[in-house]
């Protein structure tokens, strides 16, 4: 299995009036080609600092982070957007699609930005994530679950190495979360695509390939599970 | 609980503190300019009134002028027609005489030593006795010096020429009036009320100063001038008890029934003593009106330009506040899920206008009166006549401060009824940030690239927002804009009528039958010239059945003579029909509600006449009726008032010119004297159209700030999706550019509105103000809104490049 991306001893910390927060403090891991890796934690225990961190939203304040083999850039905003365009999918807890935009064209413009535009492709995704009667529908006219589905369409119609979502299925009930996620994993083994997941739910743990526990900024447990299946 | 409410609201608002500078900025400057016109026209009201007024320290400006400048009536005549005049009166009004007094006044020239060069300097001469009850010079206190002329070889030289031509008292003056020249000394230097505007009889173009003066000699010295007995005269003074209602031409009730009386009683002395004469009122006096107009334009504009900008100020409160609501959505329905009533809310948002307006008006306030007496110290540069006092009363700060409140508080309703009615549950659950796109817009931008179509769909995303944005970029373009097109307009007019379609290099007025001499002159030096008629003798009864005066043209020729006319529709009068076929100015066809193919009565020089209207013609300020001169002769017994001369290189106006002529204008000088009178004007609502000009950028920016932090949404989604800051920038630039091109359109038809309104409010019988789009300025216009608009894209880029997308993401995950 190819490494995809290497974290070494990654720090964050803040500098606050009551003192310095130490969000990450010394993370080290690596993920592998093809990997769905969960991690879980309680509030405030720095999975989303990491899912920040490995999106290249945020620079760590030390330690090493390479992707692919090379530095993932840090403290340049425009280096940070062009890493996250060229290998970064995100999918957010409240889908966050464009309203003025039809589910079809929400994905158009993914591609459009990225300057991978392909129409078919779009459509097959939809088709993917089994919305392909809605592709005209604007996201104000479709369900919470379309929405997400629509999101997860639209974070790998560029093809992303690897795929981030926070709490995707936060906003979802227990029916509609489990179709959210079988057509992510649907689209991630179809696309073949790395993708990391922070979560509170125990329950998603069965669509995941691993899972990492994360408490006080520091990995207190990191766990193949599924193995079997796949 | 409701000061907490108001001071959360207040904080609220001083996050935004840009946007609530504006806001108070406009404000202030829309009372500053009401109070910077209002107390201005306060106080040149007070001016006329004072130079006008019947006292010692006024000139006592005549009722009514009764005139001939091409003839001479003798004492005697004069003397019988105020006796008579006495007598219709007393049978004809309760009003009593004050004064009928006769006057000479003449065109003339002045022979001025301009350092060793011999300068002839057009003129007109008064002969006003000593004693005389009216229309005497005024000679303020502490803005004048001397004394009227008494003797023989005195003369009063008017103020405004005295420091241009560096005259003072006890100076010696050559001047002429059409036979020869004489020798006066200047014993003061004073104003006239009929000459408050330096512009020759029959313009209201007053030439640059120093170009035309005016002097005022005893009757005495008129006689030692003109070679005529004492007491001849070409004009009668009338100064009746009090101030008698006359006909303002400007407006459309009549309210000239008490000169009226007095009118019908001249009318009677007039035939039987035989004079031949044309009578006019006040509102008939072409240099008191246009000063009078000046005035009421002043006083018409302090209303409109002042509800115009709190319109403006309104519409940017309207729209800051119901941004504040959106983006406080949250916040208020915590409060109303708190227990906070309906009421409660709904008062902070009604006050923060109040408090806001308030404070503009407050600043408004202290800065009005520095610029009121920064117009009037430019009023009085431009036409040289002191305004010694200068007060604001209340009725002017309430007239301005009352509406501006009221506007402002009720650009605080809609927001504050919207901020009341949001529904905490809708609120909380984020349905109000749902919403359905256009499907009519998804139609029509579904072939273009989607970031195009994004863009696009998200401008017009809040019609009502973006309508109200183009009313406000439409109301600050109309202030500046139509001022520029209405100057490009007159200036398109006159100043092309004046360069392309004439041809002459100077125009020397003659007396009666003076023209051979003239004729020979030009002879001599090889000059070519040609004869006209151009005199204020005809006068027609309009509509309204009220005599209205107009100057007659009469040319050899429009198509190959030194002068033509732009004719706008119709043909060119052919002196070969029966009944006199002439061209009339298309401000007077608009007056008169007149039509090409009319045959209408008009009275020339006192004849009553058929003549026929075939052409419309642009280019007169003043109404005119063109004829083919050997027509006007027959009808004038006028063969020319003055001759055109085209001068031959190295050939200049010498003495023997001057003598012998009744005055003299050199074209470029009256080019040069419109040039610079629009400009002046132009000048005076310089400080309205910069505040236009930054009253669009302040809108526009205000409407940018708020899409983009509207935005910020779908701005952050996308750079978390990896959309790079220049992608993003150049949608942003798209939108803008969609924004300032219909905004720009927009701009442009406002702003011929205002011209056309503005041009309306200016236009009267005596002075009308044509419109014409100057492709040119419509352009700028409109390249200017664009270019404000792509100018704003920076700061959305700029507010991209500073977001937070660690805060934004925690944002969109909440």
């Amino acid at each position: 299995m190819t490494n995809l991306l290497q974290m070494q001893n990654i720090e964050r910390h803040y500098e606050t009036p009551a003192g310095v927060v130490k969000a990450l403090d010394g993370v080290s891991f690596e993920i592998t080609q093809g990997e769905r890796v969960i991690l879980l934690g309680p509030s405030g225990s720095g999975k989303t600092t990491l899912l920040n961190c490995l999106s290249s939203l945020d620079s760590p304040t030390g330690g090493s982070y390479s992707f692919n083999g090379s530095d993932v850039p840090r403290n340049h905003s425009e280096q940070m957007t062009s890493f996250r365009r060229e290998n970064i999918g995100y999918v957010f807890q409240f889908f966050n699609l464009l309203q003025d935009l039809t589910v079809l064209e929400n994905i158009l413009l993914i591609q459009e930005l990225s300057g991978k535009k392909d129409p078919k492709r779009a459509v097959e995704l939809l088709k993917l994530v089994g919305l392909e009667d809605e592709i005209n529908r604007f996201p104000g006219e479709i369900s919470g679950g379309q929405q997400q589905r629509v999101a997860i369409a639209r974070s790998i119609a560029k093809r992303p190495n690897l795929l981030l979502g926070d709490e995707l299925t936060g906003n979802l009930d227990t029916e509609t979360s489990q179709k959210v996620m079988s057509a992510l994993v649907n689209a991630c083994k179809e696309e073949n695509i790395t993708a990391v997941f922070v979560t509170h739910d125990e329950g998603l743990v069965q669509y995941a390939t691993r899972v990492i526990r994360i408490d006080s900024g520091k990995i207190v447990s990191d766990k193949l599970v599924n193995t079997a299946e796949e | 609980m409701s000061t907490l409410l108001n001071k959360r609201l207040a904080r609220s608002l001083w996050r935004t503190k840009l946007r609530l500078f504006a806001v108070v900025f406009m404000v202030s400057v829309g009372v500053f300019a009401g109070i910077t016109f209002g107390g201005y026209s306060h106080n040149l009201d007070g001016m006329y009134e004072t130079m006008h007024g019947d006292d010692k320290d006024g000139a006592n400006l005549g009722d009514l002028w009764i005139d001939n400048r091409s003839t001479l009536w003798s004492t005697e005549q004069v003397a019988d027609f105020c006796l008579e005049l006495t007598r219709s009166l007393a049978e004809a009004s309760s009003q009593g005489l004050d004064s009928c007094e006769g006057r000479t006044i003449l065109q003339g020239a002045m022979f001025y030593d301009d350092n060793g060069d011999e300068k002839i300097i057009n003129s007109l001469w008064h002969g006003i006795p000593s004693n005389a009850n009216s229309d005497r010079v005024w000679m303020p206190e502490g803005h004048s010096s001397g004394r009227v002329a008494s003797a023989n070889n005195e003369i009063v030289i008017d103020a405004h020429v005295a420091d241009a031509l560096k005259l003072t008292i006890d100076d010696n003056v050559t001047i002429g009036a059409g036979n020869a020249s004489a020798e006066f000394t200047i014993v003061g230097i004073g104003y006239h009320p009929l000459h408050v505007i330096m512009a020759p009889e029959g313009s209201i173009f007053p030439p640059e100063a120093g170009e035309f003066v005016v002097g005022y000699l005893s009757d005495t010295g008129m006689s030692r001038l003109t070679g005529n007995d004492l007491g001849s005269s070409n004009l009668i003074v009338l100064d009746v008890n009090g101030t008698p209602s006359f006909d303002l031409p400007d407006t459309e009730v009549y309210e000239g029934e008490e000169i009226d009386d007095i009118k019908s009683a001249v009318d009677t002395a007039i035939n039987s003593t035989e004079l031949d004469a044309r009578v006019r009122d006040r509102g008939q006096n072409e240099q008191v009106e246009v000063m009078r107009q000046d005035l009421e334009g002043s006083k018409r504009a302090t209303v409109p330009f002042t509800v115009m900008i709190a319109a403006i100020a309104s519409i940017t409160i309207v729209l800051s506040l119901q941004r504040l609501v959106q983006s406080q959505a949250k916040e208020i329905a915590v409060l109303r899920t708190l227990g906070v009533p309906r009421k409660s809310l709904l008062s902070g948002y009604l006050i923060a206008p109040l408090a806001i307006g308030g404070l503009g008006c407050i600043i408004g306030c202290l800065i009005g009166p520095w610029g009121m007496n920064w117009m009037l110290d430019f009023y009085q540069n431009i036409v040289g006549v002191p305004i010694i006092e200068r007060t604001i009363p209340l009725a002017t700060y309430s007239t301005v401060i009352i509406p501006t409140m009221l506007i402002v508080f009720l650009s605080g309703i809609l927001p504050a009824w919207k901020a009341s009615r949001l529904e905490p549950l809708e609120i909380l659950s984020g349905q109000n940030e749902m919403r359905v796109g256009s499907n009519l817009l998804r139609k029509l931008t579904a072939w273009m690239p989607t970031t195009l179509g994004l863009s696009i769909r998200s401008s017009v995303r809040k019609p009502i927002r973006l309508t109200m944005t183009f009313v406000a970029v439409g109301i600050s373009l109309m202030l500046f804009g139509s001022i520029q097109m209405m100057s490009a307009g007159i200036q398109d007019t006159l100043i092309t009528g004046l360069e392309d379609d004439q041809s002459w290099d100077v125009q020397v007025f003659v007396m009666t039958d003076g023209e051979d001499a003239v004729l020979e002159w030009a002879a001599n030096v090889s000059a070519t010239t040609e004869l006209l008629i151009e005199m204020p003798l005809g006068t027609v009864d309009d509509s309204s059945d009220i005599s209205r005066s107009f100057t007659v043209v009469g040319l050899e020729s429009y198509t190959d003579g030194m002068r033509e006319v732009n004719l706008i529709e119709g043909t060119l009068p052919d002196n070969s029909q029966p009944t006199t076929q002439v061209m009339m100015d298309e401000g007077a066809m608009v007056f008169l509600g007149w039509d090409i193919g009319d045959t209408q009565s008009v009275s020339i020089n006192g004849a009553e006449t058929a003549v026929e209207i075939v052409g419309i013609t642009r280019g007169e300020i003043s109404r005119t009726m063109y004829f083919i001169r050997g027509e006007l002769t027959e009808i004038t017994g006028i063969n020319a008032t003055s001759v055109y001369l085209v001068m031959p290189e190295g050939v200049e106006i010498d003495t023997q010119l001057g003598e012998i002529s009744a005055g003299i204008v050199e074209r470029q000088t009256l080019i040069d004297g419109i040039e610079s009178l629009i400009e002046q004007q132009t000048q005076i609502f310089q400080a309205i159209m910069y505040l236009g000009l930054l009253f669009t950028i302040a809108v526009m920016l205000n409407t940018m700030i708020m899409n983009v932090a509207e935005r910020d949404f779908e701005l952050a989604t996308l750079r978390v999706l990896g959309a790079s800051t220049k992608r993003l920038g150049s949608m942003l630039l798209f939108e803008s550019l969609l924004i300032g091109i219909i905004g720009g359109i927009v701009g442009v038809f406002f702003a011929y509105g205002g011209a056309i309104g503005l041009a309306a409010s200016f236009s009267s019988w005596e002075f009308y103000v044509p419109v014409v789009i100057v492709p040119s300025v419509a352009f700028q216009l409109m390249f200017g809104v664009i270019i404000i608009a792509i100018a704003m894209t920076p700061i959305g880029v700029w507010r991209l490049r500073k977001m937070n997308l660690v805060e934004k993401v925690k944002d969109l995950s909440q």
